[in-house]
C-alpha cells in the first residue's frame, strides 16, 4: 500500500484556499499512484481559530468543499482535518477527522481530548467527540486519532482492541523545547517518537502521523510526519519544520507477520481490562 | 540553559520570512543600536530574506553612544543592508527644552518612543515590517519602553534569554567586539544594563530559567543557592511589568467584547 504525506502549512480560517491546496496534493499523490493520502489536524481550516471556529464549521453531508473531496476520493483514499457542526446534535462543533474513500464518507472520528492548558484553549472552542471506533477501508481495519488524542495511550488500546492493523494521528503540534543541543527536533518532536514507536510495536499496527508546518500567532508548528511499520520500525520521517510532501510504501502483510512473531493481540483480554476500568471507576468517584 | 542554535535559527529565520508574507509586506525594517540584540536580529532577518530586504535605522541621540552608532554601521556594511541614519537629538532636546527633567529614565523612554515614531514612520513610508529585537529577560523583568523599544509588528527573538542571544551571535559570526562588550539601553554614557539591574545577565537568566521554564518557586531557587534577595527582586520585577506584556484591559459591560470573548487569530486569513 501507497500512503502519501501531505506535511503542508494551511491558511487560517479560508476553507476555499485550504480546498485548492488540498485538490493539488491529491493530484500529486494521484499521479505518484498512491492509495492514500494523508493531510494533518484541521488542514482544512489551521490550527489557532478560535472564534472562527464555530464560524468555519461544516456540515459533511451538505458541505459544498465536502463534496468536491468526496468526488477526488473516486480516485485515492484520504484523511484530512476540519471543524465538523453536528448534525445529531445542532450548535455543537468538533476537531474531526475524515476518511473518505471511494466517493464514501467511511468514518468521521472527532477529537477527544482537547488541550486546554499552557498554550492550548481548544476545550473553550469546541465540544469533545466520545468514541474511538476502528473501522474497515477495504485494505485494512483503521483507527483514527486526531493529534493529542495519541498521547493518551488508551485511545491507541481501543483501536487495538477493536482490530484495526493502522493507526492514523493527523496533528496539529507546535514543536517546543530546545534545550537538547544534540536533539535534531524539539523536545516535543521525540514525544510523538516514542509513542509511535511503542503504538506501532505493541499494537502490531502501522502507524501514520501526520504533522503540520508553519507558523500561526508565533507557535511553531514542528513537522516531523512519520510511519512505523507494525514491528516497531521506522518507515520514515519527514524533515522539521518544513514543508515536504513523501509517498511511502507501506507492507501491510506485516501486520500478518508481527502478530504471529508477538501475539499481543491474540493474548490480548479486553474484557478483563474493561472489568478492571469499571471497578476503578466505580471505586474513585467522589463523595 | 544551552540550546539547540542550529534549530533555533531555523525556526526564527522561517518564522520571519512566513510572517512577513502573511502581513503582505516584502520587506522589514528594524533599528540597528551596535548592541547585541539588534545585530543578532539583522542577521537572522537576512539568513531569512535577503539584505536587500532588510532596512536598518540608526537612530543615535547627539553623539551619545558614539560607539554603538560605528558598530551599527558596521554590521550594516557587513551584511550589506540598506542603512540610513537619523539623528532623534533635535525632537528630543526641544522638547525637554520646555519640560525638563533631570530623570535620565524619561529622557531615556521618550528617546524609546522617539525612535518608535520613526520605525512607524518609515515602516508605513517602505512598507516594511518592524522587527522587534526585545529578548525574552527583557520582556519578563520589563527593562524596556512600553511603546517605545517593546513595539513592534513581530518579535523573533522574545523567548531566548540574553544569553542565549549571545550564543546565537556566536553561531552567526556577528562581529566579536559587539559579542564581548557590555549590554547598554544608552540612557546615559557608560551606562550599563547590568549595573542599573543590579544583577549579570547570567545571573538573571539562570534564576529566570528556573522561575518561567522549570516552574521552580522562589524558595526552591534560594534552596539551590541562588541569593534570596536578588530571587525575590526578580519575582518582583516579573510581577510589576505585567502591564508591559499585555493588551490595556477593556472594561466589559457587553455580551461580547474585545479582548475577552471577542476572539480572533492574529494570522487570520493568512
Amino acid at each position: 500500500m501507497k500512503i502519501a504525506l501531505a506535511q503542508i502549512s494551511p491558511i487560517l480560517g479560508n476553507a476555499e484556499r485550504n480546498l485548492k491546496l488540498h485538490l493539488d496534493y491529491i493530484r500529486k499523490a494521484v499521479s505518484r499512484k498512491a492509495d492514500l493520502i494523508v493531510f494533518p489536524e484541521l488542514s482544512l481550516t489551521g490550527y489557532n481559530l478560535k472564534d472562527l471556529a464555530v464560524e468555519i464549521a461544516i456540515n459533511p453531508r451538505k458541505s459544498s468543499v465536502f463534496k468536491k473531496l468526496l468526488e477526488a476520493s473516486r480516485r485515492i483514499d484520504l484523511v484530512f482535518g476540519f471543524v465538523e457542526e453536528a448534525t445529531d446534535d445542532p450548535g455543537l462543533v468538533y476537531n474531526s477527522a475524515a476518511y473518505l474513500s471511494r466517493g464514501r464518507i467511511l468514518h468521521i472520528h472527532r477529537k477527544v481530548f482537547l488541550p486546554t492548558s499552557g498554550m492550548f484553549e481548544e476545550g473553550r472552542f469546541f465540544a469533545a467527540g466520545r468514541q474511538f471506533r476502528p473501522f474497515n477501508t477495504g485494505r485494512v481495519k483503521t483507527g483514527l486519532l486526531v493529534c493529542r488524542d495519541f498521547l493518551h495511550y488508551g485511545s491507541s488500546y481501543c483501536h487495538f482492541a477493536g482490530g484495526a492493523g493502522m493507526i492514523i494521528t493527523i496533528s496539529a503540534a507546535p514543536g517546543r523545547g530546545i534545550d537538547d543541543p544534540q536533539a535534531q527536533g524539539f523536545e516535543t518532536s521525540r514525544m510523538w517518537e516514542l509513542m509511535g514507536e511503542s503504538v506501532s510495536f505493541f499494537s502490531s499496527a502501522v502507524v501514520v502521523y501526520n504533522n503540520r508546518v508553519g507558523y500561526e500567532d508565533g507557535a511553531v508548528f514542528a513537522g516531523g510526519s512519520f510511519i512505523y511499520n507494525p514491528f516497531g520500525k521506522l518507515i520514515a520521517r519527514l524533515p522539521y519544520l518544513e514543508e515536504d510532501f513523501a509517498v511511502l510504501e507501506v507492507e501491510l502483510a506485516e501486520i500478518t507477520r508481527a502478530r504471529k512473531s508477538w501475539p499481543f493481540r491474540r493474548d490480548e483480554r479486553p474484557e478483563v481490562i474493561w472489568q478492571s476500568l469499571e471497578k476503578i471507576i466505580r471505586d474513585s468517584h467522589e463523595d | 540553559m544551552k540550546i539547540n542554535v542550529s534549530l533555533a535559527i531555523k525556526a526564527l529565520t522561517g518564522f520571519i520570512r512566513e510572517e512577513t508574507r502573511k502581513a503582505g509586506f516584502h520587506q522589514v525594517i528594524l533599528g540597528l543600536s551596535g548592541g547585541l540584540d539588534s545585530t543578532v536580529c539583522a542577521y537572522l532577518a537576512v539568513m531569512a530574506l535577503k539584505p536587500e530586504k532588510v532596512l536598518t535605522l540608526i537612530m543615535p541621540y547627539g553623539d551619545l553612544d558614539k560607539e554603538g552608532v560605528s558598530q551599527a554601521r558596521m554590521v550594516a556594511g557587513l551584511l550589506k543592508v540598506k542603512s540610513r541614519e537619523i539623528d532623534i537629538s533635535p525632537q528630543i532636546d526641544t522638547y525637554f527644552a520646555a519640560y525638563p527633567t533631570d530623570n535620565p529614565v524619561l529622557k531615556g523612554n521618550k528617546m524609546a518612543r522617539e525612535r518608535m515614531s520613526i520605525l512607524y514612520d518609515f515602516s508605513a513610508r517602505e512598507k516594511a515590517l518592524i522587527l522587534g529585537t526585545s529578548n525574552k529577560t527583557e520582556l519578563l523583568i520589563g527593562y524596556g519602553t512600553i511603546h517605545g523599544d517593546m513595539a513592534c509588528g513581530i518579535n523573533p527573538m522574545g523567548d531566548l534569554y540574553k544569553t542565549q542571544v549571545r550564543e546565537l551571535g556566536r553561531q552567526l559570526k556577528i562581529p566579536e567586539e559587539i559579542l564581548a562588550k557590555k549590554p547598554t539601553a544608552g540612557l546615559w554614557p557608560g551606562q550599563t544594563d547590568e549595573g542599573e539591574i543590579g544583577l549579570t545577565y547570567e545571573e538573571l537568566d539562570r534564576i529566570l530559567y528556573l522561575l518561567v521554564d522549570r516552574r521552580r518557586k522562589p524558595e526552591e531557587i534560594i534552596k539551590a543557592g541562588f541569593e534570596r534577595k536578588k530571587v525575590w527582586r526578580i519575582v518582583e520585577m516579573i510581577k510589576k511589568s505585567e502591564f508591559k506584556r499585555k493588551m490595556p484591559p477593556v472594561a466589559k459591560i457587553s455580551a461580547r467584547t474585545v479582548g475577552h470573548d471577542f476572539l480572533y487569530p492574529y494570522d487570520w486569513d493568512k
